[in-house]
């Protein structure tokens, strides 16, 4: 293997780590955070690719593309919320959604 | 695949194929008795095959297996989805819930629990996880004509969503640095002599991954707002069965380990901070569901230090634990549910005098509240004896102590509960409507709490023949 899997395993974390900060900070939209999720789902399936390159076995790709399989199951279900939420709100913003709270 | 892989995945095959044809019931009837009559039969079905299946079989091709464990937990939550369906079935029309939708994904989620229970390796643990948690989003958010709900929906799966990237990266690292996804070689090879890095990383990914699932602090935003906004029986089987599920996630891989020293100051804080704030919170709550929701977390923080004290034999306690906290939340939502049906509103003093107007409900209630105190002799004093007593033994002398002083803090918040619904007396004077099936449900599930809080040797005995 040309690339070592450390260097990997650290690409891997700074987009695990980019995407965390995308869903922390970007609460004005829902879809940016449903994409920072995808940014941290995208860097564990990274990893488990890596992983199984180092180590010549094929169950860490059949768990990447189980991944996928249940990001886009994921999204979808998400995606459907949003457009309810907006039909109803007429905002994407999490900040607005607030009635549930401790009084 | 041979007859035994068969055997082995007959539950899951039950299941499948209930929930199938309850969607396809929906497309010729529109009925709702029919297709909740399937899905029940279904989940009581599955609960069968896996009491009959024979000892410790393992289907290594489909990476099942079905050792004792693993087949109480399929009993318990197929049963607990039996009665989940049973409870919604009245409790929908109150809230004009319809289609066969509704039992259909229930159905679904209990698949999730069970592939779960049954797995032999990671992969099948995340998606088994995974599909309970998707079966959950949909439930949570059922009731499109309240506001509020799907607003907790949305809540809950954007947090689902970033614990199961959690999850998965914590996963991936384990297998970075063990080369399968085998249960018992990743635990063996990630937790034993000096740790790894790497190795240290996945465990902490994977903690708050299962963290957000059982809601410890501080992955425990989601739970007051799911907890009031959910219809009444998702919330007992979001409660009972997907914590009792997350608890067997962990029991599944740690007995594996020979040694836990790693994990022991993660699980310390999870335990401590759970415990301190989720009683502390509820103290101050008004509305009783978040008030419960407030008492579930700190009772998974007991969990937590059961699984903590592994070496007294915390891990028979975790189990126990788990499955007595089903019971009890399928009992106080179920009740909550047959309450607010009869026009109780959310509010404590709502609850005033409800002792005398439904005393079924009320009393059902009553009982629940008792054992999620600890008052004996209740399964909920049974189970946070057996917790206290393996944190002894294991020498968390100052968590232990703690513990027992949250617990008696907890006592006065249930029991505010239970003042309001016997010694207020109040102005309602309508008639308890309930079913003929909820009101089995009901009284099962409290005599459960009785019984097994009285005579909890059967199911401790098995329980020790199972775990460490």
């Amino acid at each position: 293997m040309i690339v070592p899997l450390t260097h990997l395993l650290i690409l891997a974390s700074i987009l695990f780590a980019l995407g965390l900060l995308c869903v922390l900070i970007w609460r004005s939209n829902v879809i940016m955070m449903l994409i920072g999720i995808e940014i941290m789902l995208n860097a564990a399936m990274l990893v488990f690719v890596a992983g199984s390159n180092h180590w010549g076995m094929a169950d860490g790709q059949v768990f990447a593309l189980m991944i996928m399989a249940m990001t886009s199951a994921e999204v979808s279900l998400a995606l459907a919320m949003v457009v309810y939420l907006h039909r109803r709100k007429k905002t994407v913003n999490v900040d607005e959604f607030r009635e549930l709270r401790d009084q | 695949m041979t007859l035994a892989d068969i055997r082995i995945a007959l539950p899951l095959l039950i299941l499948a194929i209930g929930a199938l044809l309850t969607l396809i019931c929906g497309a010729v009837t529109r009925k709702q008795t029919i297709a909740t009559t399937i899905a029940v039969l279904a989940a009581v079905g599955a609960g069968l095959a896996a009491m009959t299946a024979p000892a410790v079989l393992v289907a290594p091709s489909l990476g099942l297996s079905a050792s004792g464990l693993t087949r109480l937990f399929i009993v318990c939550f197929a049963l607990m989805s039996a009665a989940v369906l049973v409870l919604s079935s009245g409790y929908n029309v109150y809230r004009d819930i319809r289609g066969e939708e509704y039992p259909a994904t229930i159905l679904f989620a209990t698949f999730g629990m069970v592939a779960l229970a049954c797995a032999t390796n990671l992969l099948i643990i995340f998606l088994g996880l995974e599909a309970m948690t998707f079966g959950f989003y949909i439930l949570v958010a059922i009731d499109r004509e309240q506001r509020v709900s799907s607003e907790a929906g949305l809540k809950y799966l954007l947090l689902g969503a970033v614990s199961a990237a959690f999850l998965a990266f914590g996963i991936a690292l384990l297998y970075c640095v063990a080369g399968t996804l085998g249960i018992s070689e990743v635990m063996q090879r990630t937790l034993a002599g000096t740790p790894n890095p790497v190795a240290l990383a996945g465990w902490a990914c994977l903690l708050i991954g299962i963290a957000f699932k059982l809601s410890l602090v501080p992955a425990h935003l989601w739970t007051p707002d799911v907890y009031e906004a959910a219809p009444a029986p998702v919330v007992a089987f979001l409660s009972g069965a997907s914590k009792a599920a997350a608890v067997l996630l962990l029991l599944l891989l740690l007995p594996q380990a020979g040694d836990l020293a790693i994990l022991r100051v993660p699980l310390f804080a999870l335990a401590l901070f759970s415990m301190v704030v989720g009683n502390l919170a509820a103290l101050r709550q008004n509305r009783v569901r978040r008030m419960l929701a407030y008492s579930s977390i700190a009772q998974m923080g007991y969990v937590a230090l059961a699984l903590l004290s592994h070496k007294g034999g915390g891990f028979q306690a975790a189990a126990f634990y788990a499955i007595a906290y089903g019971i009890m939340s399928l009992a106080a939502f179920g009740a909550i549910g047959i309450l607010e049906r009869n026009g109780c509103g959310a509010n404590l003093d709502d609850y005033r005098g409800r002792g005398f107007s439904h005393p079924l409900a009320a009393g059902v209630l009553a009982i629940a509240l008792f054992s999620l105190a600890g008052i004996p002799p209740t399964i909920g004093f049974t189970g946070k004896f057996l917790i206290f007593a393996s944190a002894i033994r294991a020498g968390e002398i100052a968590l232990a102590i703690l513990g027992i002083l949250t617990a008696a803090v907890s006592v006065y918040y249930y029991l505010r509960v239970v003042t309001a619904l016997y010694l207020q007396r109040s102005e309602h004077e309508e008639r308890e409507r309930l079913g003929v099936f909820e009101t089995a449900v009901l009284g099962l599930s409290s005599v459960l709490i009785i019984l097994l809080g009285l005579f909890p040797s059967p199911l401790l005995d098995f329980l020790r023949t199972q775990l460490p």
